[in-house]
């Protein structure tokens, strides 16, 4: 009697999510399907996804994009290139998009570019900083995030002239970025560079390179950490061993959840970053002010990125007439600058942004606070 | 130099406490009912969302939240096997297929708590920012409690388990399921009391830890791999190899990391596994384990 009630109650269940996929099909026929792809287990994921949330609202709220209503399909790719690269392919050959947006890691968007390629789709890449990921050659790859040579090249100066430190430690994270970073330093400190680590991505304790590193002596240690727990944490052990010298994050790092994590520990840190939420003018307002009202928190760098990862893409299919033909879709990218909350941003002809302006950004009585440079 | 690695030594011994606490959870269950627990991680996650939860949320003292967070895992240990334990194991190759089951059941709590809490970053307190110097070493009080907390659970177990009827009918069936019940053990029971028992030490662990590592959803599955690796170098099921093996790791680590990238240190455990699983298949408690 019970397994028949059991048959019973999942064929039930079967016609119940069968009525619901036909329903949702149905209600797919007015929308624009925009995929978007960001390892949505980390907070730095989540954070874009919301961003990008943020865009598709907006747009709705202004009357979609050719008539259709933005609708967001998100996917997971876990830091992971095997997963990311599955979760590209379904949206394109399953959810049928035409465009995927957002994603953090560089090794996972280097190896989506094939993919997209060979099903003519358009990448618009919001947080990856790699230098190939733009030097593809398939035309319709597009990158938000400055690169971490074009960071390197404006925070560097920055360190020398200002900051004048006479022993410097670099600490990174083991991917791309954090290699190419530690890179960059070398390059631009040469014999000033007395320590440098790279540790694992899901590192959590830091107490045994908190030691290392004092033990450097140096009195300027720079972190490049993608995740404010790894960065925060990284800081705060470093206070535990008594150690406070100057302590910055390397560009684009530094957002509000920092402080959260390392306390009392982040006064002072500081970096250098290409949005600041208190920018004055209608667009920024209207984009802190909707994202505030749905998520009870200030947006910061990589909330503005996923955001204009769709933001940029639905102005641009807006423009182009069009939401299926992703080569007329690039050159009006190409082709035109586009308004943001942090200024107007501007593709060159391998698909990098670029905008206006730089900010400094330092943590001040626990908050994180931008001035332009 | 001489400092360094005196601070390291302090640093491995904090660290390897934390891998052993959560190793105690795994090790106890794969010594009585032979059974690998994947969900494991979860539950010291679990544990470790609760008391972050009830501090930041609550106002509740961090003190407080430690037994609260132990019993969360607890229930959670409990409803995991209702759903992906007791129902497969009795069956043919149960064994394997709890692999699958209590992998699901991870990916099932974990997916819960980033949809409902999100991935954090959630802080926690602790018992306060002060630090211990003694010399050039120095602890921040948090860590002292972990390595306090892990040296009397070791003890209390081991005496629970020598010198109590509980303990002495969880040896019982740990040696042998079936002569346990022939000489009127209730197998069940135990078996039922010992997953809680897992739980509870998962998310005792995960509300000691999370002031020293901060609340993430993902702090489960990074966890899990190095309690894996403790339980089998020090021989699944025994307290004390869970112990002696975390903080010998934890020590060898922050050792090489003096000489080494953090990176390159994280892949003495894995040496060391394998090292073991060559030399000493058993582990290195074998002896005292059960």
């Amino acid at each position: 009697m019970n397994k028949r009630l059991l048959c019973a109650a999942a064929a039930g269940a079967l016609i119940a999510l069968a009525w619901g996929a036909q329903s949702s099909d149905a209600s797919a026929k007015d929308t624009l399907p925009i995929g978007v792809i960001f390892p949505t287990k980390s907070i730095i994921g989540q954070q874009g996804v919301q961003g990008a949330n943020i865009a598709a609202d907006l747009l709705n709220a202004d009357g979609g994009v050719n008539g259709k209503e933005v609708r967001l399909i998100v996917y997971d790719t876990n830091y992971s290139p095997v997963e990311g690269v599955a979760a590209v392919e379904r949206l394109i050959t399953q959810d049928g998009v035409h465009v995927v947006a957002g994603e953090i890691s560089s090794t996972i968007a280097l190896a989506a570019i094939p993919v997209v390629k060979a099903e003519d789709a358009l990448l618009m890449l919001a947080v990856p900083k790699h230098p190939d990921v733009t030097k593809s050659d398939y035309d319709r790859v597009f990158r938000l995030n400055t690169t971490s040579t074009m960071d390197a090249a404006s925070f560097n100066d920055y360190l020398k002239n200002k900051i004048a430190p006479a022993k410097i430690a670099y600490l990174a994270e083991n991917n791309d970025f954090g290699r190419l970073t530690l890179d960059d330093a070398k390059k631009s400190f040469g014999s000033k560079i007395v320590f440098t680590d790279i540790f694992e991505v899901k590192q959590s304790d830091f107490s045994a390179l908190a030691s290392n590193v004092r033990g450097s002596g140096a009195d300027l240690v720079c972190i490049m950490a993608s995740n404010p727990e790894q960065s925060g944490n990284l800081i705060k052990s470093m206070a535990d061993v008594g150690y406070m010298p100057k302590r910055c994050l390397t560009p684009g790092v530094l957002n509000n959840d920092f402080p959260k994590v390392a306390g009392a520990a982040a006064e002072g840190v500081f970096s250098e970053d290409i949005y600041a939420p208190s920018i004055d003018t209608d667009l920024n307002k209207r984009f802190v002010t909707s994202y505030e009202a749905k998520y009870k928190s200030v947006p910061g760098k990589i909330e503005l990125l996923g955001f204009e990862s769709v933001w940029i893409t639905g102005l641009a299919m807006r423009k182009a007439g069009t939401v299926t033909d992703t080569k007329k879709i690039a050159e009006v990218l190409r082709a035109n600058p586009w308004p943001t909350p942090r200024g107007t941003v501007a593709f060159d002809k391998s698909g990098q942004a670029s905008s206006d302006h730089v900010y400094h950004v330092e943590v001040k009585d626990g908050k994180v606070v931008a001035t332009q440079r | 130099m001489f400092d360094l690695v005196l601070q390291q030594l302090a640093n491995g011994i904090s660290t390897g406490m934390i891998y052993a606490l959560i190793a105690l959870g795994l090790t106890v269950v794969f010594g009585v009912m032979h059974v690998i627990n994947f969900a494991h991680g979860e539950l010291y996650m679990v544990g470790a969302l609760c008391s972050v939860m009830l501090t930041s949320r609550l106002g509740i003292p961090y003190i407080l939240t430690v037994p609260i967070a132990a019993i969360a895992g607890a229930l959670i240990a409990i409803v995991t096997d209702r759903i992906a334990i007791s129902p497969v194991l009795p069956r043919k190759d149960g064994h394997a297929l709890v692999l699958i089951t209590t992998f699901a059941a991870s990916m099932l709590i974990n997916e819960t708590v980033v949809a409902s809490a999100g991935p954090g970053p959630i802080p926690s307190p602790g018992i306060g920012g002060w630090v211990l110097s003694l010399g050039p070493v120095a602890l921040s009080a948090q860590r002292l409690l972990v390595i306090g907390v892990g040296l009397l659970l070791v003890i209390f177990l081991q005496l629970m388990l020598m010198r109590t009827k509980f303990g002495r009918s969880l040896r019982a069936v740990a040696q042998s399921a079936w002569a346990a019940e022939v000489v009127g053990v209730d197998v069940r029971k135990i078996a039922f009391l010992t997953l809680a028992l897992s739980g509870l030490l998962a998310g005792l662990a995960g509300a000691l830890v999370v002031p020293i590592v901060t609340f993430s959803a993902a702090m489960g599955s990074h966890a899990i791999i190095n309690a894996f690796v403790i339980v089998v170098i020090g021989s699944m099921g025994s307290f004390v190899g869970a112990v002696v093996c975390g903080v010998a790791l934890g020590v060898a680590e922050s050792i090489a990391s003096i000489a080494m990238s953090s990176d390159a240190s994280s892949a003495i455990i894995y040496s060391l596994l394998l090292v073991a699983l060559l030399l000493r298949p058993q582990g290195l408690f074998a002896r005292s384990a059960r």
